[in-house]
């Protein structure tokens, strides 16, 4: 039977409606400007549904606000692995996570916003999948469900196999850029949640579902036929886990947060900064870059790559920027988007509204990109 | 290292049977006919391709008998080499005159077909430009040439034109679009008008796989070039004769261009052994009976179009079929595989697709019709599809 790992932060999303940029180490300050907590409620609705679809998994949790109590609530039985004090602290998450991770549970289902997703995702990485019940004042990683609701449906669909674990982005602001009245959203970590698997037509009429691992593969090795082909192109590779799939099939030490970059046969470059890449991009004639999306919000630019500055991108024309997604994370992310500070060229990129993204070996499918 | 050559063989055998993957064909005891023995049952049968009944028409079997007496039971040779028999050479002939084309070539299957033109049509610097719902063969068709793959959404011709235009920006040397004629999971037809006038647009060439079309859709079934009326327009008109024509063998039909073109570059053509006698006579004698006899298509459609409006109306969603494919939509494997095994129990076969051959939540019923079923037939079916539907609690 699938073992949950179930957890709420009590205090997320409070900050929102009285205009914080989120609620870590501001619950105090939130409650004395009038905010109530929410996540309780958005835990609650979320189990309701979820016990109505009668699907058995075994549960472990945290004590009281942090989970048990929704969990009996809503008639499910469970286990309590971590006890909290009351009211929990920030570093109970980790603390719960570390404990779900020691049960070798299947899942980690939490409430929350993008700073229970980093700190649960510093614990767990990428060895177990997460999935959050939206909740926070912000939620600009891909591991949220749509709606609380929705949120059962994804987390039944993984435990009776339909849904299967693939690469996710962990986004949340940059606290230092914020305090210097920046708002800026950057990559922190990337992590696993369920997704709907993609399918391979292997014979007549018969498919086979592809892992996230054989999917990647097959991009990798398009990628890499490109790479070898072109000896004298610099190729640059944007963040994420896709694009550390391609980097690591082309024997380079792709960083998963960082840009780098690779011509003639090895790599020329290590998390580059801005000036790092316009040096680069001046010893060469031709570049092309490798962008993936971030899942289910779609920033191909301005989120996460900053480093990707309007300069860079002016060097590189639109159809040597290569798109690549998983099919599985492609459609479940509606909209592709360019935010890279310049609305002109933004809307250059963004064409006619829509861009052709690889999604399997030699095989690309057109996607649509927002007009701002 | 110590391997075991031939240890995966049940491993990975074993794995599909705990996934219930595998395949277990049914056995067909006598002809492939609209009522059947299957298995030491008697059932009706909605599952196969034989649309028109030709696979037991008398002619076809008698021209088939008179082949073997005349030509023998094999062919000798591949079609290159000292395979090709005037028999052969006919039936291309009276292809490309059925289908209004200058020229036809005929393969050993419609897979042969695919498999074996489409790497030689686009090579490394063009594209395919593909229906995402194609059939399987056109995909291994894909994978086999180096070219680049552009999907578009099924039959969605705004999404085409976008794809046509990105690939148009990118100096492809080719382009080829492909599309099946009839889609054989729902029954739909494609809009080739609307796609061959794009392709022309952009200097792309056509392909249209017209496998559940050909016999069936079309004046007297001439299929999906001249159901649109752009008979010879279509680059290459691919089509079989396993389904409604009742007989084996993938055709091509498109200029003479083409038939040089294909017969001295596609590998399966080349290099597998010619149609024995009886088949190329078979075929020649299946258009025959399609040129003189235009009641079968009629009584196709007949009996489509009645089987429609009563499953219609019995409250049961047929998706956007509008062929004698029907797609008795069903949402979950669960319920097409109760279905489908209530109605063998009543004498009706018709075989349930599921996931992975199509989304988990469109698992469905596929009925294939047959020009040779009587009313009684489909009235005893229907009975079968109602009593079903309600005991699986798809209809009220």
């Amino acid at each position: 039977m699938a073992k949950v790992g179930f957890l709420v932060n009590p205090i997320a999303g409070m900050g929102g409606k009285v205009g914080l940029k989120g609620t870590d180490g501001k619950a105090v300050e939130a409650a004395s400007l009038g905010a109530k907590p929410i996540a309780g409620e958005h835990a609650a609705v979320m189990l309701a549904e979820f016990a109505k679809l009668r699907i058995e998994a075994e549960w472990v949790t945290c004590s009281g606000k942090m989970g048990g109590e929704y969990l009996e609530a809503a008639g499910i039985q469970c286990m309590v692995v971590h006890k909290a004090p009351a009211p929990s602290r920030p570093e109970d998450t980790v603390a719960a996570a570390r404990a779900f991770l020691k049960e070798k549970v299947d899942l980690i289902l939490f409430c929350g916003g993008d700073g229970t997703a980093r700190d649960i995702c510093s614990v767990v990485k990428r060895k177990i999948p997460m999935l959050g019940i939206p909740s926070g004042v912000k939620m600009h990683s891909s591991v949220f469900g749509v709606t609380p609701a929705k949120t059962a449906e994804v987390l039944a669909g993984f435990i009776s196999g339909e849904l299967k674990p693939a690469e996710a982005e962990i986004m949340d602001l940059d606290e230092e850029k914020y305090r210097n009245g920046e708002w800026v959203v950057r990559l922190y970590d990337s992590a696993l949640t369920p997704f709907e698997s993609t399918l391979v037509q292997t014979s007549k009429m018969m498919v086979t579902e592809a892992s996230d691992a054989d999917v990647l593969g097959e991009i990798a090795e398009y990628i890499g036929e490109l790479v070898s082909e072109e000896p004298e192109t610099l190729f640059i590779l944007g963040p994420g886990g896709t694009t550390e799939a391609i980097g690591k099939a082309l024997g380079m030490e792709k960083t998963l947060l960082g840009i780098d970059a690779y011509a003639g046969g090895s790599q020329v470059g290590k998390d580059l900064n801005e000036v790092a890449i316009l040096k680069l991009c001046d010893k060469y004639n031709k570049i092309k870059l490798i962008l993936s999306p971030i899942g289910s919000q779609g920033f191909v630019l301005g989120r996460g790559n900053l480093q990707l500055s309007p300069s860079v991108i002016r060097k590189i024309r639109r159809n040597d920027i290569l798109i690549v997604s998983t099919p599985a994370k492609l459609a479940k992310t509606p909209v592709l988007r360019f935010d890279t500070g310049d609305v002109t060229l933004d809307t250059e990129l963004a064409g006619r509204g829509w861009i052709s993204v690889v999604i399997s070996y030699r095989t690309s499918r057109l996607a649509k990109v927002q007009i701002n | 290292m110590i391997r075991n050559p031939n240890g995966f063989l049940r491993e990975e055998y074993n794995a599909l049977v705990e996934k219930n993957f595998n395949w277990q064909p049914k056995t067909l005891e006598g002809p492939s006919a609209p009522v059947c023995k299957v298995e030491g049952k008697d059932v009706i049968m909605l599952c196969s391709n034989n649309y028109l009944n030709l696979s037991n028409h008398p002619k076809i079997k008698r021209a088939a008998i008179q082949a073997v007496r005349s030509h023998g039971a094999g062919s000798g040779s591949v079609r290159g080499i000292a395979g090709t028999m005037d028999l052969h050479l006919v039936a291309e002939e009276r292809v490309a005159k059925f289908k209004h084309t200058e020229a036809a070539l005929i393969y050993q299957t419609g897979f042969a077909a695919n498999a074996g033109l489409i790497p030689q049509l686009v090579d490394k610097g063009d594209i395919i430009i593909s229906d995402e719902l194609n059939h399987g063969s056109i995909i291994d068709g894909v994978r086999l040439s180096k070219a680049d793959k552009g999907v578009y959404k099924h039959c969605d011709m705004g999404e085409l034109e976008n794809v046509l235009r990105d690939a148009d920006s990118k100096n492809y040397r080719r382009i080829l679009v492909i599309s099946d004629g009839v889609f054989s999971m729902d029954g739909d037809i494609a809009p080739a008008d609307q796609i061959v006038k794009l392709a022309q647009q952009y200097g792309a060439m056509t392909y249209i796989d017209d496998a559940h079309g050909e016999g069936v859709i079309g004046p007297d079934g001439r299929g999906v070039g001249a159901h649109f009326g752009i008979e010879g327009k279509i680059d290459v008109e691919m089509g079989t004769f396993s389904k409604a024509y009742g007989v084996v063998g993938g055709l091509i039909a498109g200029s003479n261009d083409l038939r040089n073109f294909a017969l001295n570059k596609s590998r399966t053509w080349l290099l597998s052994g010619s149609h024995p006698p009886a088949v190329a006579a078979a075929q020649i004698a299946a258009i025959d009976v399609l040129e003189n006899e235009p009641r079968h298509v009629k009584k196709l459609w007949k009996n489509t179009k009645y089987f429609k409006k009563q499953i219609k109306a019995m409250g049961f969603d047929t998706g956007n079929s509008t062929t004698p494919i029907t797609p008795i939509m069903c949402g979950e494997s669960a319920k097409a595989k109760d279905l489908s095994a209530f109605l063998y129990t009543q004498g009706v076969y018709a075989l349930p697709i599921v996931f992975p051959m199509v989304a988990r939540d469109k698992a469905r019923i596929r009925v294939m019709m047959n020009a040779g079923l009587k009313r009684e037939h489909l009235e005893k079916a229907l009975a079968a599809f109602e009593a079903g539907g309600k005991k699986v609690g798809l209809i009220q």
